[in-house]
């Protein structure tokens, strides 16, 4: 008697027509019985198998960023060169167009690893916000000082509440590797969360410096947030949120001790 | 008491992209997203730690929505998306090859098993019930590279062969072939984790 092949039985398996000889032959009725076991059983070890929701929130970021070059006219700028390319006129435009673009694309990438700082500090601020996950919610500074100190083995710099602001709670968090602090900021206009590292700001990306009052202080954007830093002491203190550069500078400002200003 | 903390009022930019683009990325999300579970999946079966996984579903998605205009609404995404995957995931390891750090993709490299081979699966539901769903997998992920993929798609995301097909650029033939030849190799270091384990006699 011939036996059904592996591939015949596969195709039995993917809903081709069954052989008769299945159902006379015991050895090939097995065969299939095993193959359908370990498949069911297979298909059954990555039922459990789900993406973290960080992966979620990260692709939708990188969406966000990816969206920016046709934005700003990178993507079909291109197109555009290569169907008039024997154009004079047109390729005159497009020298034009590359001497301004690509400074400028030089000047907005950003190195992969300050990219990834950037983008790390971003996620901290979104798990700030996310209802699910754990924070010392607690309002007295004093009590996230006590927090800080006890998980940290300092106490960051925070703004008083009296100041129209009112502090959410705090968490520590990884970043690079190293346990880190952070607090929520909540304000009329916005909440913001302020991420303590020992990172100086020139490591985390934060490319343009600019003086205001006596600090030097550091900004950047990255997906839909914008971010501040302030170097004080041995910490900087960054501030991330969706709202503007000088809103989130002078939320760091307020944080200067005033034996400093 | 003060009277506000912050001199500059500036409202929260929800969106700095024009509408047309987040109409895409919100169309994209709601078809191509909804999908992430078994890219997630597909990713987990083909590399061999997690991180490697998320990054292989990260650049899938990347790319998918820099060719979503291309994509044929209404065709089956599952089955494009993973053809992306596949994609990016035989890249990656051409580059590997490239600079040295992993073998060549294997396809007949494993002996191949003899067929109607008899074993001690005299009750294999039984058996595979024993194994944890991370030694199922692990064994999956032992198996040589097309291989894995062409069985995974088939018993996990249930495609058909001729799907299958697509997703690898192969003829429908391979697929059986492939699958067949899986699943054979599968069951064998199944078997042989259960010996170790002590759960299975001597196979034949």
């Amino acid at each position: 008697m011939n036996h059904l092949s592996d591939e015949q039985l596969e195709e039995v398996m993917g809903g081709g027509i069954r052989p008769e000889h299945l159902e006379h032959c015991d050895q090939c009725k097995k065969r299939l019985a095993e193959k359908e076991a370990l498949a069911s059983r297979l298909c059954s070890a990555f039922v459990s198998i789900k993406p973290e929701e960080e992966l979620v929130e990260q692709i939708r970021r990188q969406l966000n960023v990816d969206s920016m070059p046709s934005e700003h006219g990178g993507r079909r700028c291109l197109l555009s060169i290569r169907s008039h390319w024997r154009s004079w006129a047109t390729m005159a435009s497009a020298a034009a167009v590359l001497i301004i673009a690509v400074p400028l694309i030089i000047h907005l990438s950003k190195p992969s690893s300050a990219a990834a700082a950037q983008a790390a500090l971003v996620r901290i601020h979104e798990h700030n916000l996310s209802p699910n996950h754990e924070f010392y919610s607690e309002s007295s500074p004093e009590k996230l000082a006590d927090y800080f100190k006890n998980k940290l083995g300092f106490s960051p710099s925070m703004p008083r509440p009296e100041q129209g602001l009112s502090l959410r709670g705090c968490c520590v968090r990884h970043f690079r590797g190293q346990i880190v602090g952070s607090y929520v900021v909540e304000t009329a206009i916005g909440i913001m969360s302020i991420v303590v590292v020992t990172d100086r700001p020139e490591s985390l990306g934060m490319g343009q410096k600019f003086q205001h009052g006596e600090h030097l202080f550091w900004k950047s954007s990255f997906a839909k947030c914008e971010m501040v830093t302030v170097r004080l002491g041995e910490y900087s203190y960054c501030a991330v949120g969706e709202v503007s550069h000088s809103y989130l500078t002078d939320l760091l400002a307020r944080l200067v001790p005033d034996s400093q200003k | 008491m003060p009277v506000a903390f912050l001199p500059v009022f500036d409202f929260p930019r929800v969106c700095r992209y024009p509408i047309s683009v987040m109409a895409d990325r919100s169309k994209f999300e709601s078809i191509a997203l909804a999908h992430l579970d078994a890219v997630y999946r597909a990713a987990v079966a083909l590399c061999s730690n997690h991180q490697d996984a998320q990054d292989l579903v990260q650049v899938t998605f990347l790319k998918a929505f820099e060719r979503f205009e291309s994509f044929d609404r209404g065709s089956n995404c599952k089955a494009w998306l993973l053809t992306i995957l596949r994609n990016k995931w035989v890249d990656q390891i051409r580059h590997k090859r490239v600079i040295g750090k992993v073998l060549p993709i294997e396809e007949e490299m494993v002996a191949e098993p003899q067929q109607n081979e008899e074993t001690a699966w005299s009750n294999s539901r039984d058996l595979l019930e024993n194994f944890s769903d991370e030694q199922v997998i692990k064994a999956l992920q032992e198996l040589p590279d097309e291989q894995r993929l062409s069985l995974f798609l088939i018993d996990v995301e249930q495609l058909s062969q001729m799907d299958v097909a697509e997703i690898m650029s192969v003829p429908v033939g391979t697929v059986k072939s492939r699958t067949s030849r899986a699943r054979a190799i599968l069951k064998k270091k199944l078997l042989s984790h259960a010996k170790e384990m002590g759960f299975a006699g001597d196979e034949k």
